[in-house]
């Protein structure tokens, strides 16, 4: 089975965010960043069909010089290669920009299945998995928490209230996973230090065949600013020494007569 | 103008109360640009609830009734949507953010070659263009977003608009459209339903919640139970501890695990996502602990303490300890 497992990297959970000078989109320079918590579930995934098989694993990733950390990560979880989309022009892509591209890279490799988080953690979009799939003319299934069998493939997803939908689909699919699916590997030092010989397939967009298709210039959707949310009725704050503090809390919970 | 087109979901034989927001919206955004509103409902039997959404402010209503529309597949529902959209026209198609509408809604306009937009809490209209405003970063930034596309495919958050509960002359249209099983390239296996667990969090008058903040698994034990046991609560966590295996799913308390609305519920290291936020807003009380003093979760909370949580928590349970006798 020849499985691609799309990663995008994106901002550190923890990370300091500070809207750029233009309003478009955040401050990058000093910002650590860290692959996509999502997509980590979809890696682990794909490397739990090889470790029960055979297959050929390999991740894709779309952005400049920094992504190269994030597939070296993966390589070292154990991912067979990598493919590094790094060109400006495919930069600020919309949703269905990114689709393309990874679409064009499905088209050149043909995988039975294509991994991918639900979501990415910093522009929350959930769209890129069904336009993926429907570019490939594939079946698809999004919030995906267990897959099972080779053949067609047996997938149960997240829907509301804890309840789990299930369905089967052929192959060639698209699975956008959700977090807590498994328990994500850490990278064992034999893992990083096997990476350094994997390859790393170096593409451009006139590589991919889709110059003047995709990146900034051909958004459908454009983001025109990102702002701190207005403060609506914001919590009373508590200030003051711990104790204060405490004793502050102290006395609403015994007003609220929970105790 | 051109029209809005509303894909209204049906669950457990009844549409949907996020469809009757897109209702609200989707009449909002007709009233300000002079476009028409339209609907589209879909499923096995579904003629009479067509029929209420036509005249309660669904507009000219289409309807798709098929046995393969009977559960849900996304080809057949995508099918489906895609002749209504091809027979309105429509220059706006709104679904709702829920697990059938991020499923289609994408993929829809992937295959129209248009603008799409996910997860808005509003809409506008604007100089007679449309605005999105959606969330970004999990909750801790807003943006404003535009589409230069002549039809634009959008999904809104459940919950951001008040549910239409007026009624408006509509009409009612059968759609027909061709679905054959062998095309379909998934099938609907079952729905299974959350196993019941021990811990029924809705109960609970108090529920103290941990979130990533509380760092490890041990520091439940240490540090988060130990102020739920001293209120006569229950301890409950967000979903990245839930995720990390921390603590088992029963204990979940948002969108994908329980709802609840307790007399106090006190978050500790909770960020605040939105996922969370849902299941926990509607409290009589909250109080939120974290070291972040933009955390969204203060925004819901009544009492806030910008602190670290290893200080704050166990002086507390000390002192409600102490205050009980």
């Amino acid at each position: 089975m020849k499985i691609m497992v799309c990663l995008k990297q994106v901002p550190h959970q923890d990370a300091r965010l500070d809207v750029r000078p233009d309003g478009a989109w955040i401050q990058e320079e000093n910002v650590k960043f860290e692959i996509n918590a999502y997509d980590t579930y979809a890696l682990e995934e794909a490397l739990r069909i090889k470790d029960a098989g055979e297959a050929d694993v390999f991740v894709v990733s779309i952005g400049p010089d920094r992504v190269t950390q994030a597939l070296r990560t993966a390589l070292g979880m154990g991912a067979d290669r990598a493919v590094h989309v790094k060109d400006p022009a495919a930069d600020a892509s919309d949703a269905l920009g990114t689709a393309k591209i990874l679409a064009a890279v499905a088209k050149a490799e043909s995988p039975d299945v294509v991994l991918m988080g639900l979501m990415a953690d910093d522009d929350n979009f959930a769209a890129v998995g069904p336009m993926l799939a429907e570019l490939l003319g594939a079946s698809h299934a999004t919030a995906v928490m267990k897959v099972e069998g080779t053949d067609a493939l047996t997938v149960e997803r997240e829907i509301e209230g804890g309840a789990l939908e299930v369905a089967e689909l052929q192959k060639p699919c698209v699975l956008a996973v959700q977090t807590g699916m498994n328990q994500v590997r850490y990278a064992s030092l034999k893992g990083i230090m096997a990476a350094k010989k994997k390859p790393i397939d170096v593409k451009t967009v006139e590589d991919l065949g889709l110059s003047g298709q995709v990146g900034a210039e051909s958004v459908k959707v454009k983001v025109e600013k990102i702002y701190v949310p207005p403060k609506g009725d914001k919590a009373d704050m508590v200030t003051g020494s711990t104790d204060e503090i405490v004793a502050t809390l102290v006395t609403k919970i015994k007003e609220l007569g929970v105790l | 103008m051109g029209s809005i087109l509303l894909v209204a979901e049906v669950q457990k034989g009844r549409i949907r109360e996020s469809s009757y927001e897109l209702v609200t919206l989707a009449r909002k955004l007709a009233d300000t640009s002079g476009r028409d509103v339209a609907s589209l409902v879909m499923g096995k039997g579904v003629g009479d609830l067509a029929k209420e959404l036509s005249g309660k402010g669904g507009g000219s209503v289409s309807v798709v009734d098929h046995d393969l529309l009977e559960n849900y597949t996304v080809d057949a529902y995508c099918a489906a949507a895609r002749a209504a959209i091809d027979a309105v026209s429509p220059d706006l198609v709104l679904f709702s953010h829920t697990p059938i509408g991020w499923d289609i809604a994408p993929r829809l306009a992937a295959g129209l070659d248009v603008g799409f937009l996910s997860d808005c809490f509003n809409i506008e209209v604007e100089d007679g263009n449309l605005v999105f405003f959606r969330r970004v970063f999990n909750g801790k930034l807003d943006a404003r977003l535009t589409s230069s596309s002549a039809c634009v495919v959008a999904t809104v958050q459940p919950g951001a608009t008040p549910a239409f509960d007026g009624s408006a002359e509509g009409s009612v249209k059968a759609l027909d459209v061709t679905l054959s099983a062998d095309a379909l390239r998934s099938k609907f296996v079952e729905i299974r339903t959350a196993a019941k667990t021990g811990v029924d969090l809705s109960k609970a008058d108090v529920i103290v919640s941990g979130g990533r903040g509380v760092g490890a698994p041990e520091k439940f034990t240490e540090v988060i139970e130990p102020l739920a046991d001293a209120l006569g609560g229950a301890m409950g966590a967000s979903r990245p501890v839930v995720d990390a295996g921390w603590l088992p799913h029963e204990r979940q308390v948002g969108s994908s695990g329980q709802t609840v609305s307790p007399k106090l519920y006190i978050a500790c290291g909770i960020s605040g996502a939105i996922q969370h936020l849902v299941g926990m807003k509607s409290s009589n009380f909250i109080i939120a602990i974290n070291k972040d003093a933009d955390a969204p979760i203060f925004e819901v909370a009544n009492l806030g303490v910008v602190a670290d949580l290893f200080e704050v928590v166990p002086a507390l349970t000390e002192a409600i300890k102490t205050a009980k006798g």
